[in-house]
């Protein structure tokens, strides 16, 4: 009677699944589709909502994107800003977390949650606090290293500080995510790579990591994801100063759109930014996908 | 021996680190407990030369922070079990039952992660406006009760739970609402506490659309409130260390309290990812 071949489709799951599934389109439907349309078609016009414009300009927003130099420096910013971010991200999180799970280490739920609380700490709030000890005069960091370094107001390590302070508020992420990951690894490959005689380095380097390879293609791809649009603590610690040092292209995109109101053009922005951020997600699958 | 040094080295190391990480936190408490004159002094130290409370009172009567703290508190709760029931409803549909274009709509979800908010926050606040609210809790509760992020863990999360129970449940004579409610919702708790861990932070801290939508000082979230009280009372530190730290203990008793859930849904999640 109930054979596998016929799966029994009862009413309440046919109503349930239609429920949920109308749900989900409608929602995603007017809080996702819609906008992106109308913000598609708005990179196209002049659309300012204060003097109420909206005129058709064609690809004018979109050259003037590429010809201004502001961008081209904030994509390099951002560049330089994720590539450091998420190289430090990933190898602290990767090492930090082999050390955690090693035998070596005592108290591995205390180091994790101790490594995982900035982690859920507001951005905003982190971002006073660090924007406090980079002050010059009564900072901590300086009083602390005997340094007399101005951080967010020299060109030269504003982006560093801002660099430093968000290593400091995401790696425990990683950490988490890598803890998880050797957690499930098979038992029975390490434990034939031991009776091999393979040392702590090779077992690493030759079988932990590769199993590892696709949690750091997780990380690394959520990370692109999230850096490419991070602007909080720009906008709290340097407001993109001193000069353009700290421009962020989404830092940009926010300053065009409700400082300047320029909505046109800052959805021109947007979309150039998407398109880089799909490229790098596509690059680092295909990076990790031909090292194999 | 050898493995004697290499434990102590190893933990001395792992501790080091976790100083570093602590320390904002530990020096940010320390300074909301201290005068004004002392956190500007040239001269700092860790611990407060003359301990205050002053900060904290100072905070809510000139800034009426807890008024801030207590409309983030609202809002964050509702979007969160607004998130919770729709992630897991969707991830129950999503990885137990078979339909025609049930990979697409699940690839559709996917993709909905990789949108940056800049492409469609511009629009989102026109169309509320058209829908005229704004200035209301409204604007900031609807447009987040689904989260592709949510949707996407708990259809990994549910997909590991075995299809028997649902078969079992079913030759009992159970009803899919009951399934869903009694059955899937309470064994999915280790995926729901990292939705709730994550979608409590994000809630909490987020700054630009409230920012945008909410006009009536009064009705203003907190990490809007902290950027504010930065500007108009520039001079008044103490004030703002002692905002932080209150504006840091939610998110952290939420994790204090979902963590162990939190870090074995994190691994089913990892294995499936």
């Amino acid at each position: 009677m109930f054979t596998k071949s016929h799966p029994l489709q009862s009413k309440s799951e046919i109503i349930l699944r239609n429920i949920v599934v109308i749900g989900m389109i409608l929602f995603f439907g007017i809080f996702l589709i819609i906008p992106i349309v109308i913000a598609f078609a708005g990179s196209f016009h002049e659309w300012n909502p204060l003097s109420g414009t909206y005129r058709f300009l064609g690809i004018d927003n979109y050259k003037e994107v590429i010809m201004s130099p502001l961008f081209w420096t904030s994509l390099w910013n951002t560049v330089i800003f994720s590539v450091v971010v998420i190289i430090f991200r990933v190898g602290l999180g990767l090492a930090i977390a082999y050390a955690i799970h090693s035998a070596l280490v005592n108290f591995k739920s205390f180091f994790r949650s101790v490594f995982y609380m900035p982690v859920v700490t507001p951005m905003v709030a982190v971002a006073f606090v660090w924007k406090f000890m980079y002050n010059p005069q009564i900072g901590t960091i300086n009083q602390l290293l005997g340094l007399d370094v101005n951080w967010l107001m020299n060109p030269k390590t504003a982006l560093a500080a801002v660099i430093i302070m968000t290593i400091w508020k995401d790696f425990g992420y990683a950490v988490v995510m890598f803890m998880a990951g050797l957690f499930s690894l098979p038992a029975d490959a390490l434990e034939a790579a031991k009776v091999d005689g393979a040392n702590a380095w090779q077992n690493f380097r030759y079988i932990t990591f590769p199993l590892l390879k696709p949690m750091t293609l997780f990380v690394t791809i959520t990370s692109i994801i999230s850096y490419i649009q991070a602007y909080v603590q720009i906008l709290i610690m340097t407001e993109g100063g001193p000069g353009t040092a700290t421009y962020l292209s989404s830092y940009i995109i926010y300053d065009e759109a409700f400082v300047k109101y320029n909505f046109g053009y800052a959805s021109a922005l947007s979309f150039v930014l998407f398109v880089i951020t799909a490229g790098f997600t596509w690059l680092s699958f295909r990076v990790s996908g031909t090292e194999e | 021996m050898r493995r004697k040094v290499y434990t102590i080295t190893l933990n001395v190391i792992l501790l080091l680190l976790g100083i570093i990480t602590v320390y904002p936190f530990v020096w940010m408490l320390f300074s909301s407990f201290k005068v004004n004159k002392e956190i500007m002094a040239l001269e700092q130290h860790l611990l407060p030369q003359v301990f205050t409370v002053e900060n904290y009172i100072n905070m809510n009567a000139r800034f009426n922070f807890m008024r801030f703290f207590a409309n983030s508190l609202l809002v964050t709760i509702v979007i969160t079990l607004a998130v919770i029931y729709t992630s897991t409803i969707c991830g129950f549909v999503l990885s137990k039952y078979k339909f025609k274009g049930r990979e697409l709509l699940f690839g559709f979800v996917l993709s909905t992660m990789m949108i940056p908010w800049c492409v469609t926050i511009i629009p989102k606040y026109s169309m509320i406006q058209k829908f005229g609210w704004l200035d209301s809790y409204k604007a900031l509760i609807i447009p987040a009760m689904f989260s592709g992020f949510g949707i996407f863990n708990m259809k990994q999360h549910i997909a590991t739970l075995p299809d028997e129970i649902l078969e079992a449940a079913r030759i009992d004579g159970a009803n899919e609402f009951f399934i869903f409610h009694r059955i899937i919702f309470p064994m999915a708790k280790n995926g729901i506490s990292s939705i709730a861990i994550f979608q409590f932070l994000w809630a909490w801290e987020d700054y630009l659309w409230p920012y945008l939508i909410i006009s009536t000082k009064e009705k203003q979230l907190l990490a809007v409130g902290l950027k504010m009280f930065s500007g108009q009372y520039s001079t008044d530190y103490g004030a703002l260390f002692a905002a932080t730290a209150i504006s840091i203990i939610p998110v952290l008793l939420i994790y204090i309290i979902f963590q162990k859930q939190f870090i074995a849904g994190v691994a089913s999640a990892a294995v499936k990812g």
